[in-house]
């Protein structure tokens, strides 16, 4: 997985690409700390080009919420395809994180 | 032969292992092994034997057991190229140091001596201050791989025990067919952790009132730190048989007490289920867990249901939707981890779809191993498994 941030006035964006798993662990950490430190309320994970995620990737966009969420910021994750639409959908991550299309 | 004035060798600045390092010293010239012996006693190394040709060196390994040879090239009988070749070929010392100290100085020579299997090269006169430093560093690097090699062994035992606990929360096949025989319940399994251990679990249990409860869980994650949960969930599980009759009211109760253990980023995704053969349906609930499928014989087409469900240990108070699907006497469930649903597949995975299309062609077999075995095969063949597979295939014989 690699990720480029992109400052717009309200909103980061974040867009990830590749496949987010279980050997991403430290990688996501470095991208949470850099979006905790970002000004921006809105930090939105834009997943448009992420091609596949597994359980433990999930667990980490879980973890990016919760450090948000402690730092008073929202965490968005948008416009989902293919395989990780289908993850997010079947496990109802709308019901914990703002999902948009 | 200059004299290693500069070196001090206390036990103190001695690297690690160096005063317990054993030193062979293979030269056919008398002076020559008194003067590497002195040097090497000055450079902290107490323990060292000597022989004169290299098939004298080959008997003294046997008896002595040394952590480097100092071996000299041109000498009678069994010379230093022969010498290094034949502990090559042996196992004992394939990996053991060999430092060729020699007055051969031609690069041809360095290079017969390198494919004969050396560690090391230095020419004579020897300069004593190198030849000290490329002893220690071998020594320094014989003790840290021994250490490692020590450390790797006891990780994989540890590893294949732990293992061996893990099958063993999962129904034994005596059990199984105490269950065949009182049910009419035959199960096949499938359990392959992608490393020694995994974070899938399984368990299927007899109920009171003739209905025969099944689970599957999957954490989040996998390895050793999944693995634990699933250790956890265990004895969760045992805790809640009363509730086990109940797929909703069984994955509220996992769901509370997960929430509580399980650190931000951790999760399960679970089914469970009851066959209730009086009805014939299988009525279950599901936390995010694959869709199970079911068909009886001479259907067309599996039927698949429904997985959709926030996992558990994520938010307290969740509610399962309660479904079921239809099994009839001679009717069969498929349950499988997600790992049967990532499997790379071109551009993409092989979906729930693909996995549907695999089933569909084996739902004429009427022997569940081989239709079980027969669909693995074909998974593995799709591409590389990289998470923990689970399966079980559940045929109602009556």
């Amino acid at each position: 997985m690699d990720y480029g941030i992109e400052q717009r006035d309200l909103e980061a964006v974040v867009r990830l690409r590749g496949r987010l798993t279980f050997n991403d662990h430290a990688r996501l950490r470095g991208l949470i700390g850099e979006m905790v430190q970002n000004r921006a309320p809105r930090q939105v994970l834009d997943l448009s080009s992420l091609e596949f995620v597994d359980s433990a990737g999930i667990g980490m966009l879980l973890i990016a919420r919760e450090e948000m969420t402690n730092n008073g910021k929202e965490l968005v994750l948008r416009a989902a395809t293919g395989q990780v639409k289908r993850v997010l959908t079947v496990a109802q991550i709308g019901k914990i994180v703002t999902i948009e299309d | 032969m200059t004299q290693p004035a500069a070196i001090q060798c206390t036990p103190a600045n001695l690297p690690a292992g160096v005063e317990r390092a054993r030193v062979l010293v293979v030269d056919d010239n008398r002076i020559n092994r008194h003067l590497l012996l002195a040097l090497l006693e000055r450079g902290g190394i107490r323990q060292v034997e000597q022989a004169a040709d290299g098939n004298e060196g080959m008997k003294r390994l046997e008896s002595f057991k040394p952590d480097l040879v100092l071996l000299d090239l041109m000498m009678p009988h069994l010379d230093g190229f022969e010498m290094c070749r034949r502990m090559r070929a042996d196992p004992r010392w394939k990996r053991l140091p060999v430092l060729i100290q020699s007055s051969l100085n031609r690069a041809e020579d360095r290079a017969r001596a390198f494919a004969a299997g050396a560690t090391d090269y230095v020419t004579k006169p020897i300069n004593a201050v190198e030849l000290l430093a490329r002893v220690h560093i071998h020594i320094q690097k014989r003790c840290l791989l021994h250490d490692l090699e020590q450390y790797h062994a006891r990780s994989q035992r540890e590893l294949a025990l732990a293992r061996s606990m893990q099958e063993r929360l999962m129904p034994s096949p005596a059990r199984l067919a105490t269950l065949r025989a009182a049910c009419g319940l035959a199960v096949d399994a499938h359990f392959a952790p992608s490393s020694e251990l995994g974070g899938d679990f399984w368990g299927i249990k007899r109920l009171p009132d003739g209905r025969t409860g099944v689970y599957l869980v999957d954490f989040s994650g996998h390895g050793v730190g999944a693995a634990l949960n699933t250790f956890r969930l265990h004895a969760i599980c045992q805790q809640l048989a009363p509730v086990c009759a109940d797929p909703v009211e069984f994955l509220a109760a996992v769901n509370t007490r997960l929430c509580a253990l399980l650190p931000s980023g951790q999760f399960a995704t679970m089914l469970t289920g009851c066959v209730d053969p009086a009805a014939g349906v299988f009525h279950y609930a599901s936390a995010g867990a694959t869709a199970p499928m079911v068909w009886a014989p001479g259907d067309a087409e599996p039927l698949m249901g429904d997985g959709t469900g926030l996992p558990l240990g994520l938010l307290a108070g969740t509610r399962h939707e309660a479904r079921s699907l239809p099994l009839p006497p001679g009717g069969r469930l498929f349950l499988y981890s997600d790992a049967a649903i990532e499997i790379p597949q071109g551009d993409g995975v092989l979906d729930e779809a693909g996995l549907l299309a695999m089933v569909r062609r084996r739902t004429g077999e009427t022997d569940g191993a081989r239709l079980l075995d027969g669909l693995l095969d074909e998974l593995r063949a799709t591409g590389p498994i990289d998470d923990d597979l689970t399966a079980l295939l559940i045929t109602r014989e009556r």
